[in-house]
C-alpha cells in the first residue's frame, strides 16, 4: 500500500530501532512473550512520531504566518502538545493494549467460536478486493462516517459531554489541540473505533494509513490558520475554517453544546444529516460558560480530574 | 498384446519424451520460494534462481506458518486472525481453495501418520486437532496460554506444544484426545522437533537463550544448550542429523548435531532470522528476516548471508519448493 521507497525506508527505519532498543528491553525485562506486539508498536510509535514532525513543520509557521487568532503560545498550548505526545508517542496505545485488547481478542474469539459471522467489506463488495484503492477509500468513507457519529453521541450525552468539553475548552486552538482529550473519552472512542474496525474486517495492510491519514487531517482541521478550502474544497473535505466554526463560542449555547459541523473527513455526513453551516467567521473559541467562569483546568491533570467531576456531576 | 520389453524405438522415444513432458512443470516450478507477509496479509511468491518477485497472494490477515500437505500435492496457509487455511499449489503458488472457520491457525502440523493435523490456536488459548482427511475438528483442547509451536512423537501417540505465555510444553495424547502431561521448560519457548531417534524434544526457549533438550519420557531437561539470546524456531538440515535453530535476539542461526546434543556451527544472519527453509541443493538456507521486511539466503559453505531479497512487512513462515524427484526415464 505504502510507495517505495518510503515503505523500505520507513521499514528499516523501524527494524533498526525496534533491535537497537525496544528487543533487548524486552529480553531483560522478561517480556520475550511481547515481542511481536512490540514490533507492531514501534511502528505505531513510528508513525505518530513522523505524524508529529510532518505537522510541526508544516503548520507550525503557517500558524504563525497566517493565524485567524493572534496569541503568546503559552502554558495552554504546551498542555496540548504534551495530549498529542501521549496520544500519538504510544503511551495511550500502549494502554490501550495491556487492557482493551484482550478484551477485544475474547470478544472476537467468542463471536467466530458461536459462529457470529465478522464480515469485511471485500467480501460484501467482491470487486473491492481487485483494487486496494477503491477497498482504501470505502474502508476510509465507513470510518469517516462511525467517527461522525461517535461525534455526534461526545455531544448529545451530558455524560460524555462532561468528558468531551475538555477538548472543546480550549480557547487557544492550534493544531496541537486535536488530542487534547479526556482520556476516558480517548478510551471510550478508541473502543468503539476498534469495535466497528473488527466489525467490518479492516485490512492491516491499510490500518496505518486509515488512521494515520485521517489523524493528520484532523490536527490541520484544528490549526491555529486563515484556511478555507473554497466554496466546493469546504464540501468536500473537512477544512480549518470549517472546523473551527464546530469549535466557537458562538456555536456553544448554554455550556451544554449543541454544535454544528461534527464531521472529521468529509462535511458530507453534515450535510446530509442537517449540522453543516458554513458561515466565514466563527469568531473565538472555547466553552460559552467560561466567559462566566467556569474552569476546566489550566494543566494537564487539572483537565483530567475537573472531567471526572463533572462526569460525577460534581463539577 | 505386447510386452512392456518388446517396444519398438518410436515407442520409447515417445514414452520418454512422455514422461520428460509430465516431468516439466515440476522442475520448471524447481524455483519456487513461498513468504508469509505476517503483517501485510499477504503470501509473496519469489523466483529461486533470481529472487525476483514472481507475485503477491492476498490472503487472511496475519499469516504465520505453512506446511505442504502429507502428500506434498498443496501447501497450506494458516491466516491466524483471518480463520481461514489458505491452499496454493506448491510448485506454483496458485491459489487452489480456502478452508473457513479454523479458529486462529497460527502454526499446525501433520502427524507422522498423517491422521491429524494440530493446529495451535495461538491468540485464543486453544489446541485444535482435526482429521487430517476432511479437516473436520475432533477435538478442541483449551490451552492457556499462548499455544506456539506443535511437534509430534515418531509413532504419533502425542502431540507437543509449547505454550509460550505459562512457559510449558504439553503432551497431548492422541489416542485418548486428552492432555496427558505438562512440564514448565523456560522462559517463553517457542519453536518445537522431536530428534529423528525420536527419544528428545528440542524447544528453543524464547525468552531466554538457550534450547532445551528435554526427555520426554521422563519429562526431564537433559541439556540447556546456549545458541544465542532469543532461541526461537527449529528447522531440520538435509539429512536429518542436524537441526538449525534460529536466534530472533542475538541475530545468529545455531546449528546442533541431534544424535550428540552438541552445538556444531553458527552464523551471523541480521534481521531477526525466524523462520527458515533448505534450498532444494542443501547448500543454502534461506530464511525470513522478521524485522527488516528481508528474507536472507545464508550459504551453508562460507556461512556468509550472500543474498537478501525484499518481501512484505514482517515476514514469518518460508517454504522453498522442492520439487519430486522425477522417475528414472525407461532404458
Amino acid at each position: 500500500m505504502l510507495p517505495e521507497p518510503f515503505a523500505g525506508w520507513f521499514g528499516a527505519l523501524q527494524g533498526w530501532l525496534f533491535q537497537t532498543l525496544v528487543l533487548p528491553l524486552l529480553q531483560v525485562a522478561g517480556l520475550a512473550v511481547y515481542t511481536e506486539d512490540a514490533f507492531n508498536a514501534t511502528e505505531d510509535f513510528l508513525w505518530g512520531a513522523l505524524e508529529i514532525a510532518v505537522l510541526a513543520a508544516v503548520l507550525l509557521p503557517l500558524e504563525r504566518r497566517y493565524p485567524v487568532e493572534r496569541f503568546a503560545r503559552g502554558s495552554a498550548v504546551r498542555t496540548d502538545v504534551l495530549y498529542t505526545l501521549i496520544h500519538r508517542l504510544g503511551l495511550f496505545p500502549l494502554f490501550f493494549f495491556f487492557t482493551l485488547r484482550p478484551l477485544f481478542d475474547a470478544l472476537q474469539a467468542t463471536l467466530h467460536l458461536r459462529g457470529v459471522p465478522t464480515p469485511n467489506l471485500e467480501s460484501l463488495i467482491p470487486a473491492l478486493a481487485a483494487s486496494p484503492v477503491a477497498s482504501f477509500l470505502a474502508y476510509l468513507v465507513l470510518l469517516d462516517l462511525a467517527l461522525y457519529w461517535i461525534h455526534r453521541g461526545q455531544h448529545a450525552f451530558g455524560w460524555w459531554w462532561a468528558l468531551h468539553s475538555v477538548h472543546h475548552s480550549q480557547r487557544q486552538m492550534t493544531f496541537w489541540t486535536d488530542n487534547r482529550n479526556h482520556l476516558l473519552d480517548s478510551v471510550l472512542t478508541d473502543s468503539i473505533f476498534a469495535l466497528i474496525a473488527l466489525l467490518i474486517g479492516v485490512p492491516p495492510a491499510q490500518f496505518a494509513l486509515l488512521i494515520v491519514l485521517p489523524r493528520m487531517l484532523e490536527s490541520l482541521a484544528h490549526a491555529n490558520l486563515r484556511l478555507s478550502f473554497g466554496a466546493i474544497g469546504e464540501r468536500l473535505l473537512v477544512s480549518p475554517r470549517f472546523h473551527r466554526l464546530h469549535h466557537a463560542i458562538a456555536a456553544s449555547p448554554r455550556g451544554d453544546y449543541r454544535g454544528a459541523n461534527y464531521a472529521v473527513l468529509l462535511p458530507l455526513w453534515d450535510l446530509l444529516f442537517g449540522t453543516a453551516d458554513f458561515r466565514p467567521a466563527p469568531g473565538a473559541t472555547g466553552i460559552d460558560d467560561q466567559l462566566t467562569g467556569r474552569d476546566y483546568g489550566a494543566g494537564f491533570w487539572a483537565q483530567q480530574w475537573l472531567g471526572l467531576k463533572r462526569l460525577a456531576g460534581r463539577g | 498384446m505386447k510386452a512392456a520389453g518388446s517396444m519398438t524405438r518410436r515407442g520409447l522415444s515417445l514414452r520418454v519424451l512422455l514422461l520428460a513432458w509430465a516431468a516439466l512443470p515440476a522442475l520448471a516450478a524447481a524455483n519456487l520460494v513461498v513468504v508469509l507477509n505476517s503483517r501485510d496479509a499477504s503470501v509473496t511468491l519469489l523466483d529461486y534462481a533470481t529472487g525476483a518477485e514472481k507475485g503477491v497472494i492476498a490472503v487472511g490477515k496475519e499469516p504465520h506458518h505453512l506446511i505442504p500437505t502429507p502428500d506434498g500435492k498443496e501447501l497450506i496457509v494458516a491466516s491466524a486472525v483471518g480463520n481461514e487455511l489458505v491452499f496454493l499449489d506448491p510448485a506454483t503458488g496458485a491459489l487452489k481453495r480456502r478452508l473457513p472457520d479454523i479458529p486462529d491457525p497460527y502454526q499446525l502440523g501433520f502427524s507422522p501418520d498423517r491422521q491429524w493435523l494440530v493446529v495451535a490456536a495461538n491468540r485464543l488459548d486453544r489446541v485444535d486437532v482435526y482429521r487430517a482427511g476432511d479437516y473436520g475438528l475432533a477435538k478442541r483442547f483449551e490451552l492457556p496460554s499462548i499455544p506456539s509451536h506443535v511437534a509430534f512423537s515418531n509413532d504419533s501417540a502425542f502431540a507437543f506444544v509449547t505454550l509460550q505465555g505459562s512457559d510449558d510444553i504439553v503432551a497431548i495424547d492422541l489416542k485418548a484426545m486428552t492432555v496427558a502431561w505438562k512440564m514448565k521448560v523456560g522462559k517463553t519457548p517457542a519453536g518445537i522437533v522431536t530428534t529423528p531417534d525420536g527419544n528428545h524434544l528440542l524447544v528453543g526457549v524464547m525468552g531466554e537463550d538457550h534450547v532445551a533438550a528435554i526427555d520426554w519420557r521422563k519429562r526431564a531437561i537433559v541439556k540447556r544448550l546456549s545458541t544465542g539470546a532469543g532461541a526461537h524456531n527449529l528447522a531440520p538440515k538435509g539429512d536429518g542429523r542436524q537441526v538449525f535453530v534460529s536466534n530472533r535476539v542475538a541475530n545468529t542461526i545455531s546449528v546442533i548435531d541431534q544424535g550428540t546434543l552438541e552445538i556444531v556451527r553458527r552464523y551471523d544472519v541480521p534481521g531477526g532470522p525466524d523462520c527458515m527453509d533448505l534450498a532444494p541443493d542443501g547448500k543454502s538456507l534461506w530464511v525470513t528476516s522478521r524485522w527488516i521486511m528481508k528474507v536472507s539466503v545464508l550459504d551453508l559453505d562460507s556461512g556468509k548471508v550472500v543474498k537478501q531479497y525484499p518481501v512484505g512487512r514482517s515476514p514469518h513462515g518460508i517454504y522453498v519448493h522442492k520439487p519430486p524427484v522425477a522417475a528414472a526415464p525407461a532404458k
